[in-house]
């Protein structure tokens, strides 16, 4: 993302025009965009702001038709305790994070395994096998879930959190395997070489010796199929219905079925599941950008 | 060492067998979780199955579940509203607003005045927020009685009483896809600016030379240039956006009545509500096939296109 930042030569282009303007401030057009950014910035900004500031306020204050806005002094951090004390919200949380933290390890190990054999072999059936993993990503989950189910129950899957985790990794599988095959082959064969000289097995130098130089590529992974599974809705609803099984996603999205009375309680719960997915992206936002911008296209 | 020192023929072959071995469980897990549910859902499309029945428990039906599936006259609204307000309006949405967004977003004076970073970031917001949270927002923004949209416009005297806006059948497709574009803007904007990235500012300079204003440089340079990510992009969105669930769902569950149910929305209750799992896969399979064939069919006249 630094080079978005750093090149010069926007669509507009008028490279030479511009230098001379630069010395002169700002031009009506420049005002124009800046106005028109900031526009667009707030726009887009305020149901998400909104929904974090009403979190704070009562639901008398929210609701008075008379106020738009909650008054600074009503502000309180009530609707949060009852949350986490009135609820099964601390349950569908610790869920989730269970669930999501076994995916992404899962995942980057066997996603390390099956980048490490693209990159470094090559057999007969390759191509054939990367063309199929790629075509699975464009499988729609919503066609799977009933097939997914019938075979779940059968094999007591259905409200596990183990159910969760295999249908998570089998989803990150093939973005995870390409990702993890382009960052393999930024790293040189002769460390493999080496390490396998040095008496290594396959499974050794890619443990100790090739991964550890491609931990861009884990974290990249890691990070990638953590938010994945703890965003996910639709398995998590039909898999897991049980009160101590659900995952933070469908437990908010019972929160604000059809009897909505408490959007107080409804817009903390929001927060609190949107917490580790911002914390994520902000730490790792560069990563995450240039990665999905290379295949990660599921809705 | 041995294995260095001695590539005896057990080796070698122990070695060819290696990306295989490495492979496994990759292709294991793919082939369980997709591969085999995809066979097992034509199956499934042929028998009368409810959740409750074992694994291969169900009465043979023939096309009967694809018969009922298509007689339903839900199916042409649900196909309807799949096509017009997933497949296309939210797609034709966003590669509009993600162009406009991207080249906005590339002018210099944002640089200049060290602002690009936080634009940058809070386009990307929607983004980090998962799609049940960008429902509940919206919801909350929009709701009926106490929502901070219908607060302003009573206040301001514009309406009489409060808008339903997820009730309304004049509003509540117009929410559903504001929610759904909203969210899933900025994997367009972002794939949009790194494809104007790699346009070359000396075509740019060149044409300034040949006296092209911003608009016609826009035309002429930075549409043809991204053509192909647009072609892309807009094939998988399209793609995503046919089957997409999740926001319906979570808006309206297809209501009011069953004004906005969309296909994805009608296999889940015909599976899940009604008890009735062949009929669901019956409506998968005529999705799947409706979108291979659009997909074969755009691939066909884009790619064709792009090659002139």
């Amino acid at each position: 993302m630094t080079d978005l930042q750093t090149r010069s030569g926007g669509p507009q282009g008028r490279a030479a025009l511009r230098v001379v303007r630069r010395r002169r401030g700002l031009t009506a057009s420049d005002v124009g965009v800046l106005v028109l950014t900031a526009f667009v910035c707030v726009a887009i900004a305020f149901p998400f702001v909104w929904m974090v500031l009403t979190s704070f306020f009562p639901t008398d204050e929210l609701f008075d038709p008379t106020r738009l806005f909650p008054r600074p002094e009503r502000a309180t951090l009530a609707n949060y305790a009852l949350l986490l004390s009135g609820s099964n919200f601390a349950t569908y949380m610790v869920n989730s994070a269970i669930v999501s933290v076994g995916s992404m390890l899962a995942s980057v190990v066997i996603s390390s395994l099956s980048g490490y054999a693209f990159s470094r072999y090559r057999f007969r059936g390759r191509q054939v096998v990367m063309v199929a993993i790629l075509a699975v990503q464009l499988f729609p989950f919503v066609i799977l879930i009933t097939p997914m189910y019938a075979f779940f129950s059968e094999l007591g899957l259905l409200n596990t959190r183990l159910g969760l985790v295999i249908a998570y990794v089998a989803i990150s599988l093939p973005f995870a395997s390409y990702l993890m095959l382009g960052f393999f082959e930024t790293v040189p064969r002769s460390l493999d070489e080496a390490a396998r000289v040095d008496g290594c097995g396959v499974i050794g130098t890619l443990f100790r010796v090739v991964l550890p130089v491609a931990w861009p590529g884990i974290a990249t992974v890691g990070i990638n199929t953590f938010i994945l599974a703890w965003e996910e809705y639709l398995f998590a609803k039909v898999l897991n219905t049980d009160e101590s099984m659900k995952t933070v996603q469908v437990g908010l999205a019972n929160f604000f079925g059809e009897f909505t009375t408490r959007w107080d309680l409804v817009m903390a719960a929001s927060v609190l599941a949107s917490l580790p997915t911002i914390i994520l992206f902000a730490v790792a936002q560069r990563r995450l950008v240039s990665g999905l911008a290379v295949g990660g296209v599921k809705e | 060492m041995t294995l260095a020192a001695a590539p005896g023929r057990s080796a070698r072959r122990r070695r060819a067998a290696t990306p295989y071995v490495l492979l496994a469980p990759t292709v294991v897990m793919l082939t369980i979780l997709f591969a085999v549910p995809a066979v097992y859902n034509v199956w499934l499309a042929l028998h009368k199955v409810t959740p409750y029945d074992a694994l291969g428990e169900g009465d043979y039906v023939g096309v009967a579940n694809f018969e009922s599936v298509l007689a339903n006259p839900l199916t042409p609204l649900s196909a309807r509203n799949t096509v017009v307000w997933l497949a296309f309006a939210t797609v034709a949405l966003r590669l509009v607003l993600g162009l406009g967004l991207a080249v906005l977003l590339q002018h210099s004076v944002l640089r200049r005045m060290r602002v690009l970073g936080v634009a940058r970031t809070i386009v990307l917001l929607p983004w980090m927020v998962p799609p049940t949270v960008a429902v509940a927002a919206w919801k909350w923004l929009l709701d009926g009685r106490t929502g901070l949209v219908n607060k302003i416009l009573l206040q301001t005297g514009a309406i009489p009483e409060g808008i339903p806006f997820f009730a309304d059948l004049t509003w509540v497709w117009p929410s559903i896809v504001a929610v759904f574009v909203w969210r899933e803007l900025p994997f367009v904007v972002i794939s949009f600016m790194a494809g104007l990235q790699a346009i070359s500012a000396e075509q740019y300079e060149a044409a300034s030379i040949d006296g092209a204003d911003g608009w016609r440089s826009f035309w002429h340079i930075t549409l043809p240039n991204l053509r192909p990510i647009i072609a892309v992009i807009g094939l998988f969105i399209t793609i995503g956006a046919f089957n997409n669930f999740i926001y319906v769902w979570l808006t309206t569950g297809g209501g009011p009545g069953t004004f906005t149910q969309v296909l994805a929305t009608q296999l889940f209750t015909t599976a899940f509500v009604d008890n009735h799992l062949g009929g669901g896969a019956a409506i998968g399979l005529l999705m799947s096939g409706f979108m291979l064939v659009f997909a074969a069919v755009y691939l066909l006249t884009v790619l064709r296109r792009g090659d002139d």
